[in-house]
């Protein structure tokens, strides 16, 4: 009845930034950053991505209630950089690994499935009577 | 600067129709992670969301048919043609958002075998009974042996409905998961020490090692524990509900863990340019 709708999960209501960045008044070199309607896939991903920067000290996430569909990730970095360039480092790195890992899955399985119909032809076979129709 | 040097590595174990097995290498755990959480909960799918049903004189309850409707897995490959309703234009659903699927069954009255205890006639209502308005979006059935139950009924009785299928993923209802089952497994032989396993005597009696244990070296007993040791490799399994082949679960998943980050990266540009006055960034 009074169940909150189940999209409030993952769409992000009108007029609500998905990101915040509010800088700590107190560490230097220090800001949280809101990130709205994202969860653990996101946040553990940055965060783990963060860590692997020698200039960043601090990066750590959480998401503070199971209701709220929010995380929040702070961060602190050497004086010579800001946190907000650092994520963005960690951001680029993990847009490329995460394309590299498609190609190489996209390759994978086009060894894998010619192998598939080398299986299907029956070894030994002569393999230039059987009609090869590959859809990708 | 990372030990994840080159980038990450695929291995493709097994390919099957409905289940793929592979090998995620020379990656963190948490990209692995999100891979994984990624194929279960966002890789959107169609299911029956809606059942307007005109007569039900079964023995289920309405709601417990469209339930059991909601739970058929529907052939979802062509799914990115299908917006999301919320997205739609329209004011409730409309052939770009939703497919119909239609059931009426009515069983007869046999007299002449009424009385006859050697004929059984229970007629079984299956998945094969729902007519489809989009022949890219019916219940998964290679196998018309054995196809979904939706109810039983016996003569007399009749069943006459329509239902809405919709676009979703399964952070919103299970049923629009792609997957019934994601293995995930690292470090078979626990050289990491992540897990602590339970034991009444004998560690190596009781659990074993796991079937993907053959990928990698065995134990030497006399090797120091590594502290800096990571886990690398990562053993996936998907199963599919047989509504997409798993390879392109696993293709959609990267596809929309390169659209969460990418847009994240779009924002937090927008951010900077705002704030450069304000923060100094």
């Amino acid at each position: 009845m009074n169940a909150p709708d189940r999209f409030e999960l993952f769409v992000l209501p009108d007029g609500v930034k998905k990101l915040t960045i509010t800088p700590d008044t107190k560490i230097p070199n220090a800001a949280t950053f809101k990130v709205e309607k994202e969860d653990h896939t996101l946040a553990n991903m940055l965060r783990m991505q963060l860590l692997e920067d020698p200039k960043v000290l601090f990066a750590g996430y959480k998401m503070p209630h199971p209701l709220d569909h929010y995380f929040i990730l702070k961060v602190q970095t050497t004086p010579d950089t800001t946190p907000a360039h650092v994520l963005g480092n960690a951001l680029t790195e993990l847009i490329q690994n995460v394309g590299s890992m498609k190609n190489k899955f996209e390759m994978e399985l086009i060894r894998a499935k010619s192998e598939a119909q080398k299986i299907d032809n029956g070894e030994g076979e002569d393999l230039s009577s059987h009609q090869v129709d590959m859809d990708f | 600067m990372d030990m994840y040097n080159g980038g990450p590595e695929v291995s493709i174990r097994a390919l099957k129709k409905d289940s793929m097995k592979f090998v995620l290498s020379n990656t963190d755990l948490s990209v692995a992670n999100a891979l994984r959480r990624i194929m279960i909960a966002e890789v959107p799918t169609m299911a029956i969301d809606m059942v307007e049903i005109e007569t039900n004189s079964t023995v289920l309850t309405d709601e417990f048919i469209a339930h059991r409707l909601g739970m058929i897995p529907l052939s979802s490959f062509d799914v990115d043609r299908i917006q999301y309703t919320r997205d739609c234009t329209c004011t409730l659903y409309c052939p770009n958002c939703s497919v119909e699927l239609t059931l009426h069954v009515k069983v007869n009255v046999d007299y002449d075998d009424m009385n006859d205890p050697t004929i059984d006639k229970t007629r079984q209502v299956t998945s094969l009974d729902l007519v489809t308005s989009d022949e890219s979006v019916k219940p998964v059935s290679d196998d018309r042996a054995h196809p979904i139950l939706i109810v039983k009924m016996r003569p007399g009785q009749e069943l006459k409905l329509k239902c809405v299928a919709k676009k979703g993923v399964a952070k919103e209802h299970a049923k629009w998961s792609p997957v019934y089952g994601v293995s995930f497994e690292y470090d078979p032989y626990n050289k990491l020490r992540h897990s602590h396993y339970w034991i009444e005597e004998d560690e190596k009696l009781e659990w074993g090692v796991s079937a993907n244990a053959v990928e990698e070296a065995p134990i030497d007993p006399n090797e120091p524990f590594d502290y800096n040791a990571k886990p690398d490799r990562y053993y996936m399994e998907v199963e599919t509900s047989g509504c997409m082949k798993p390879e392109d679960v696993a293709l959609r998943a990267m596809t929309i863990m390169q659209d969460k980050l990418g847009g994240l990266q779009i924002k937090l540009d927008d951010e900077f340019k705002e704030d450069t006055q304000r923060w100094g960034y």
